[in-house]
């Protein structure tokens, strides 16, 4: 998606937004179609469970029009917003007493993440979308990368990435915020140059 | 914990938005972010340079079934009877005299003379309760000469989003299906000018109310969008 593109529809879901803030039902509906098969791909990474994925996902549309007149439009683009609530609220779930997913699913998640350059690195490129926090991953050492990756694309804790990556507590913690400041830095340089 | 020390606030807001903060520590900094400006906008930073990688993903389109309980829930929000049948919505709209009078006095002080004296208006409140916009005629004489309404914003009001309109309609009595009186613009002060059978039948109106609808106005005929604007009407 070019820039001009992407920007056109940042407006047009901002404008939706402001709609639903008047309880307009029928941009509502337009914003779902627009936005819902991204926010639930999502969910779906986060929860790994289909259930609980339509169930937040309808959790957070109701918040989305109950609190459109909350969005800010300088403040965050329109998309990220929305997936603020669905990750938010799909951390919350998981964080539940007795939801502890179980550990069939996390190996493959585990898997996914691996290789040196992991394929949705690959599509965030490809997508350009966020060309220069793909970079910026891209440069991260690759355990760094693996459990950034893991704990936010999959909502994993500091102890579920020990014990999936197999490696103490401890260095895990360790690459995740070493990970989390060269990132910071990285996308600052592309900032300023 | 010490939360004033810059290093450590950002850590936590990269780790919160990351998700790795977790369990006590993320309830304490929730509640620590709804009073604390600085830490937001540092959250608001971290999901700006993070949240895009959330997407990175294949989109995934939900079942039917999601969006059917939504709609289900969305209607349940909904007054029943619908707005326009539901007496104590008018009568609770009369109970706002003051700020009646007040509309009232812009409405007729400041109507240009060339214009014929107003015999009816109707004094719209928004959702809130607040009057936010007037709708006035004059008398079924004047009314014959050049049939229109006069309409005006007395509150700050929303941009049109694109792709919409505003809708005005009569209530011609209690119950009874809203007439449409045409598409209104943004512009504080307007006249419309309204078909002659419409200019017949305005003196008898019950209550005036604008709706949101698709551009080029409802396709049905009636209300679609949310109302956002409803008066009753009153002989001056």
């Amino acid at each position: 998606m070019s820039e001009s593109s992407r920007d056109a529809q940042a407006a047009q879901l901002a404008g939706l937004l402001g709609q639903c803030a008047l309880r307009n039902q029928r941009a509502f509906s337009e914003l779902y179609a627009l936005t819902a098969p991204k926010l639930f791909g999502v969910a779906l990474r986060i929860l790994r469970r289909q259930d609980w994925a339509e169930e937040v996902l309808q959790e957070c549309y109701m918040s989305v029009w109950n609190h459109a007149g909350d969005y800010a439009v300088g403040k965050s683009a329109p998309l990220t917003w929305m997936t603020s609530i669905v990750r938010n609220r799909c951390l919350d779930w998981l964080r539940r007493p007795q939801q502890e997913a179980t550990g069939d699913e996390y190996e493959i998640a585990v898997d996914a993440w691996r290789d040196e350059k992991p394929g949705p690195v690959e599509q965030l490129m490809a997508a350009g979308d966020a060309a220069a926090l793909a970079r910026c991953l891209e440069l991260l050492e690759g355990r760094q990368r693996q459990s950034i990756m893991l704990a936010f694309f999959h909502g994993m804790s500091h102890s579920q990435v020990a014990g999936h990556m197999k490696e103490p507590l401890g260095t895990v913690k360790t690459w995740v915020r070493r990970g989390l400041e060269r990132l910071k830095g990285c996308l600052q340089g592309a900032e300023n140059s | 914990m010490k939360y004033d020390d810059p290093q450590l606030r950002d850590k936590l807001a990269a780790e919160y938005v990351l998700g790795t903060l977790q369990g006590a520590a993320r309830a304490r900094f929730q509640s620590l972010m709804r009073y604390d400006v600085g830490l937001r906008s540092l959250v608001a930073d971290w999901e700006g340079k993070l949240t895009p990688l959330a997407r990175a993903g294949a989109d995934v389109a939900p079942p039917a079934r999601v969006w059917h309980a939504l709609a289900q829930r969305l209607t349940g929000e909904r007054r029943k009877p619908r707005w326009w049948e539901s007496l104590a919505l008018w009568r609770g709209l009369a109970a706002t005299g003051a700020a009646f009078a007040l509309v009232l006095a812009i409405v007729t002080g400041f109507a240009p003379e060339a214009e014929p004296p107003m015999s009816m208006v109707a004094v719209m409140n928004d959702t809130q309760g607040q009057p936010a916009m007037t709708v006035s005629w004059p008398s079924m004489q004047a009314m014959r000469e050049r049939p229109h309404i006069r309409i005006k914003v007395t509150q700050e009001h929303p941009v049109m989003a694109p792709g919409t309109a505003w809708e005005l309609w009569m209530l011609p009595r209690p119950g009874g299906n809203p007439v449409s009186l045409g598409l209104i613009t943004t512009d504080v002060d307007q006249m419309m000018p309204l078909k002659p059978e419409l200019a017949a039948r305005i003196h008898s109106a019950w209550g005036i109310a604008m709706s949101v609808e698709p551009e080029g106005g409802s396709p049905t005929g009636k209300p679609t969008g949310p109302v956002v604007m409803k008066g009753l009407c009153v002989k001056l």
